[in-house]
């Protein structure tokens, strides 16, 4: 008798939806399943799109947020309230921006020191701001995770080279740097064949802060590779022959998302108050240009007078940073197919 | 490892060294950091400008004046400031460290503690209220510029609300040292050690939780669980023993950075007369015998923390090998 | 009772009048000391001034303890107001005898005056400190002392100053005799000044750096580090010799603590931890302290300005169009407003400031020029700009870091914008900014600085700031940071010196023509003046204010 041999493969199971997609698309799913990781990058896009129309805002308004203002008036009920407004209890002493009026027709949240619309300059220094914490962010942990990983993989004499540069960079006196900087290129300009840096070059800020905070970054990368490195599957690419390159892209760069990503809004915290510090040095964001970071520094001569200066620009920088760390902690998440805390 | 240690040494005083060299080929680059004619004195006539400047050395060769200042700084150690002049710089120094030590250590402590609070509480109760809430005040604490939040302190504390029973125990702004009297010193850092930690609360609090949660996910933890350990044994003797790798390392950076003076704007916003503070102030005046003093003093405490972090590691976590 | 302040506002800003008034019932000062005297005042200032040797420190901060911890031969009065720019005998018996030909001083030396440490008052002492001006190389010793015969000797080795045949001394009987070169009407103000404080002749010969030396005044210093604080205390051996020059003090010690921002030190004062800050207060206290404290806040005429000196060699400054331009286009009610509003400032547009020896209330850069500045005047500013061809070319203005000058800065950038310039603002740090301006080599083209007088004399203001022998290129020691030098302008300031020796009045009258005259090529551009804030604790009684010491601290009691 003939035997039937069914050459035929079993009736397929049903495929649950979605499986059949690679790790990312996965990834991509359940990232967008997650209600807030949503929210988050609704309130970017928020903020970004804020920020790009501050121009349009500041047509709308009639002012520009640019210029000193402090002769000028605004109407309040009918009448034409000045923007600097002079003590007029006791000795008469000090002159006082107007607060804010929570109108959005206009200083809504009141005037600086040189009588400019706080609320539009916020707008444009969160272009500034958002600018240049994210490229400083992107080229320290760039920066960083490279250098981690090679010092922590290869060990040896390539570790000490790199960790002792590493302690020259955080032992620096980078303030030093900032003021030699700032009167070096008051009135010159360094020339560097391609490109010429002058005070206000936003790449000064960028590549200093982005360059300060590596060793931050690149130490506890790099101790974490150390570890990783002793993990099975990394002693058994190893055993196996793998090139090296490959190990550090496929096995251990993977592990390191979790310890990188979570320094993102850290790092973009950090970059933004750091701006601050190195504008008020005149290096980067020139007067009267904004960026939150030097709105906070004219919030400072403020403080006890009009404290929303100072608070503003914090408000902000902390809606993004949240966001961000909200998005951060969902991307990492996503890409993690076993993370669970009982 | 005496080996080691003796080449670290050596890496340490290479390390020193090279920043000190730094500092000083910045400090005569920079325009207008000329100090003969500050010293001279305000519309000073030219012969006498050309008279001090003669007198501090100022026209010999720069690898020169770098020697004779390296001289006397560690062999003599009669440097004297370009700006208070008589005052010796080192016993400058000195007397600037107890308070930025105080100020420092008591940081540490509240910012350790703090921490762990937060990264412990924060990733075992994950994605619930209290997560989220810890997470915001945390992220506001890494928002806040130290100098605004120190101003703000005073604000509160010394101003507004100086006469009302929340802060009418605050002491006036300065140092108390400890051997004057314990409860002063204690009162005077009260405000600026929360203020110098909550910025490192936030920072640690994020890096442990995320440590934690990654932890949780390795196989030696669902080991335990099926042990049938408890969850308090298991966050607080497995995980959290391999999480504090990163966070050594980053304390380490950072105590060591704090004690070299990196608290400049608590200690100015705080009038506290710490190493910092020094710095600041020299930095501002271009008065560099004090910037090479605390630069160096800085770079030391630098580099040995970070040389103390790495022999730690084998300690801390035993699957760090060389 | 306390001496109390009073001002006027007018109406429409500008002029501002500052007069003092005396309680009625004057008390006796022995009346005053024994119920006052005693306990401890507390100073609270940024930072530090320096080096605690009088005849080099050029602070005023240190500059007002001196004046109660050293002695000249002369000194001003201890009066407050403008009384306090008459010259005073003081370590002398009497004004000194002056030649006929103007070039002699004779000087007789009071008896039994002690110095801190218990040693005598000597003509060798004096005799000593002079020479000392030279051998420390103090500031002022090649402009202010070069007068004195055998200067340039010790302008050139300062080692061995000796200067023969300009300096001597009898001690039969009792006498120093100073000759000049040149008759010089300033003299006695330049002998008035810290700098020519006498000091025992045993006196380190250099820089005292924090070593205080001896003095003859009510109070020695005791210690001083600069991290920390400054305390002088009462002097054993001074006994009051004249109420005029030198003043026995209330309090038996003053402690100056060093490190607190000015913000803290507003509020450390208005809790009472502190009686009195050096610092101004910040601009957003000051409508604090104006209604909260408005008891304890003086604010006194001073006799400075606050400028904007032009580079007159270079781009685009170089053109006097644009230096007129920006006179006319800058607002300087808008000024006067970032400094503090009306009551603290006031718009000039001279060099003089008011209420200054040769001042004339003259403004030519306004709107309806006359006597007071009105209102900025931009069409006349645009017309001169595009008559210049100027416009579009970049331009940087340095200021410090200090918040009010930075706003000032801000500000003329906003003007030099509107005036059609790539204009952008620097800030470096205080104690170098004043330096870099002055150095040719930096290029500078517009800056921000403020000036004080060092004494009541309009040639302290007119010939320092902008004549020809101020101005030294590529010197960080360059005064006349407008590098203005007008051969026949100078040649007139030379000549109204002179005329000062014979008729003062008349020579006040010439200052004022030079003034305006110099202003007509506006090599700077005359910003605000001034006044000076002074916030004391509820305890401090009898506070007294001049011009040329500021606040008279050993007049001041705390109980």
């Amino acid at each position: 008798m003939s035997v039937q041999i069914d050459n035929s493969q079993p009736a397929p199971l049903p495929l649950a939806a979605g499986t059949a997609r690679g790790p990312w698309a996965t990834a991509v799913r359940r990232l967008m399943r997650n209600r807030s990781a949503v929210a988050s990058v609704l309130a970017l896009l928020m903020v970004a799109l804020l920020t790009l129309l501050a121009p349009l805002y500041a047509s709308y308004l009639g002012v520009d947020p640019f210029r000193s203002n402090l002769r000028g008036t605004i109407e309040i009920a009918g009448e034409a309230v000045p923007v600097m407004q002079q003590s007029t209890s006791g000795l008469g002493l000090g002159v006082t921006p107007i607060g804010p009026t929570w109108s959005p027709g206009g200083y809504m949240l009141g005037a600086d020191n040189q009588g400019r619309d706080v609320a539009a300059r916020l707008l444009y220094g969160g272009r500034n701001s958002l600018y240049i914490a994210t490229a400083a962010t992107l080229i320290c942990l760039v920066l960083a995770t490279l250098i981690g990983l090679v010092a922590g993989f290869m060990g040896g004499v390539v570790d000490m080279v790199l960790s002792r540069i590493l302690d020259v960079l955080w032992a620096f006196p980078v303030y030093l740097l900032a003021i030699s900087l700032s009167i070096v290129l008051l009135t010159s300009t360094i020339d560097l064949g391609l490109f010429t840096i002058t005070a206000g070059s936003l790449a000064l800020p960028i590549f200093i802060i982005g360059i300060i905070y590596v060793p931050y970054v690149a130490r506890p990368v790099r101790a974490r590779v150390l570890t990783l490195r002793q993990s099975e599957f990394v002693l058994a690419a190893v055993g196996l022959g793998l090139p090296t390159h490959r190990i550090l892209r496929r096995d251990i760069l993977p592990n390191l998302m979790p310890t990188i990503i979570v320094f993102v809004p850290i790092l973009l915290a950090l970059a933004i108050v750091t701006e601050s510090a190195l504008s008020y040095l005149s290096i980067g964001v020139q007067p009267p240009d904004a960026s939150w970071g030097t709105i906070i520094q004219d919030g400072q001569t403020l403080l006890y007078s009009r404290p929303i200066v100072a608070l503003a620009p914090g408000i902000a920088i902390v809606i993004t940073v949240l966001a961000l760390n909200v998005l951060g902690d969902a991307v990492r998440d996503s890409l993690d197919p076993r993370g669970q805390v009982p | 490892m005496l080996a080691t240690i003796t080449a670290r040494l050596a890496q340490m005083v290479f390390v020193m060294f090279g920043i000190s060299v730094l500092v000083f080929l910045i400090f005569f680059a920079t325009p207008g950091s000329d100090p003969a004619a500050r010293i001279a004195g305000r519309n000073a006539a030219p012969e006498t400008v050309e008279q001090i400047r003669q007198e501090f050395g100022f026209d010999r060769a720069l690898p020169v004046q770098y020697a004779i200042m390296m001289k006397r700084l560690f062999i003599t150690r009669d440097l004297t400031s370009f700006v208070n002049r008589g005052q010796k710089v080192i016993p400058q120094v000195l007397d600037a460290v107890p308070a930025t030590l105080s100020l420092v250590a008591g940081a540490a402590v509240l910012w350790v503690l703090g921490s762990l609070f937060v990264g412990v509480v924060a990733a075992a109760m994950r994605d619930t209220v209290v997560d989220r809430g810890l997470m915001i005040l945390s992220l506001i604490g890494i928002s806040m510029p130290v100098f605004w939040l120190g101003e703000v302190m005073n604000l509160m504390s010394q101003s507004r609300f100086h006469d009302t029973w929340l802060f009418s125990w605050v002491p006036g702004l300065g140092y108390v040292p400890l051997s004057e009297s314990l409860g002063g010193w204690f009162k005077a850092l009260v405000i600026p050690w929360i203020t110098l930690a909550i910025l490192y609360i936030g920072i640690y609090g994020r890096i442990l939780r995320a440590n934690l949660i990654e932890a949780y996910s390795e196989d030696y933890i669902r080991t335990a669980r099926a042990k049938g350990l408890s969850p308090t044994r298991i966050m607080l003797r497995h995980a959290l023993s391999t999480s504090l790798l990163p966070f050594v390392t980053m304390f380490g950076l950072d105590f060591g950075a704090l004690v070299g003076g990196a608290a400049l704007l608590t200690e100015v916003v705080f009038g506290l007369n710490g190493v910092g503070r020094l710095t600041f102030h020299a930095l501002q005046n271009l008065d560099l015998p004090v910037i090479l003093a605390t630069v160096i003093y800085a770079s030391f405490f630098v580099v040995a923390a970070n040389a103390i972090v790495d022999m730690l590691y084998a300690v801390i976590d035993p699957r760090v090998r060389k | 009772m306390t001496i109390w302040t009073r001002y006027a506002t007018l109406t429409g800003a500008a002029a501002l009048l500052s007069a003092t008034a005396l309680t009625a019932g004057a008390e006796t000062r022995e009346e005053m000391m024994a119920a006052h005297r005693g306990g401890e005042m507390r100073l609270v200032a940024a930072a530090a001034g320096g080096t605690i040797d009088p005849q080099i420190n050029y602070t005023l901060q240190y500059w007002q303890l001196f004046y109660f911890t050293y002695d000249g031969l002369v000194t001003f009065k201890r009066v407050e107001g403008a009384g306090a720019g008459e010259v005073v005998p003081d370590l002398a018996e009497a004004m000194p005898d002056v030649s006929a030909d103007g070039l002699t001083y004779t000087f007789k030396l009071r008896q039994g005056l002690k110095f801190s440490d218990g040693s005598d008052v000597g003509v060798d002492d004096v005799v000593a400190s002079f020479q000392r001006i030279f051998k420390v190389s103090g500031p002022t010793a090649g402009t202010f002392y070069n007068g004195i015969v055998g200067a340039d000797a010790c302008m050139a080795t300062p080692a061995d100053c000796t200067l023969e045949g300009g300096i001597s001394a009898d001690p039969a009987s009792n006498t120093v005799i100073i000759t000049l070169t040149a008759p010089d009407p300033e003299f006695l103000y330049k002998i008035s000044v810290p700098h020519a404080s006498i000091l025992p002749a045993e006196a380190p010969l250099e820089d005292a750096g924090v070593t205080p030396i001896p003095g003859t005044g009510p109070y020695m210093f005791e210690s001083y580090n600069p991290n920390e604080s400054l305390v002088a205390v009462r002097n054993p051996h001074f006994k009051e010799w004249s109420v005029d020059a030198q003043p026995d003090g209330f309090v038996d010690s003053i402690t100056f603590d060093f490190g607190l921002s000015a913000e803290a030190q507003v509020t450390a004062v208005q809790n009472g931890q502190a009686d009195w800050m050096f610092d101004q207060p910040p601009t957003d206290r000051l409508a604090e302290i104006g209604t909260l404290n408005a008891d304890q806040v003086y604010v006194n005429t001073l006799t400075a300005f606050w400028y904007a000196p032009f580079n007159t060699n270079i781009a685009p400054f170089n053109d006097v169009r644009v230096r007129q331009a920006v006179n006319y286009a800058i607002d300087r009610d808008a000024l006067v407003g970032i400094f503090g509003g009306p009551v603290l400032a006031q718009p000039v547009c001279t060099i003089l400031p008011p209420g200054f020896p040769g001042h004339e209330d003259k403004c030519d850069y306004t709107a309806n020029p006359g006597t007071d500045w009105t209102a900025p005047d931009m069409e006349k500013a645009l017309a001169l700009v595009a008559e210049s061809g100027t416009a579009g070319q970049k331009v940087t203005i340095v200021v410090d870091d200090t918040s009010v000058m930075r706003e000032v800065g801000t500000y003329l950038q906003s003007v030099l914008t509107d005036l059609g310039y790539d204009a952008s603002v620097n800030s470096i740090s205080g104690n170098i900014q004043f330096t870099y301006i002055q150095n040719t080599n930096n290029n500078v083209q517009i800056s921000v600085s403020q000036w004080y007088q060092d004494y009541p004399a309009a040639s302290n203001f007119l010939n320092v700031l902008l004549g020809c022998d101020s101005f030294h290129p590529g010197s960080d020691s360059s005064v006349n940071i407008s590098g203005y030098c007008n051969p026949e302008i100078d040649a007139r300031m030379k000549a109204v010196m002179q005329l000062a020796t014979t008729d003062p009045d008349a020579a006040n009258l010439e200052w004022a023509k030079i003034d305006q005259a110099m202003m007509a090529e506006a090599p700077v551009a005359p910003l605000f003046t001034p006044k000076h804030v002074d916030l004391v604790s509820k305890r401090v009684g009898n506070f007294l204010f001049s011009p040329q010491h500021q606040w008279l601290m050993s007049q001041a009691w705390v109980q």
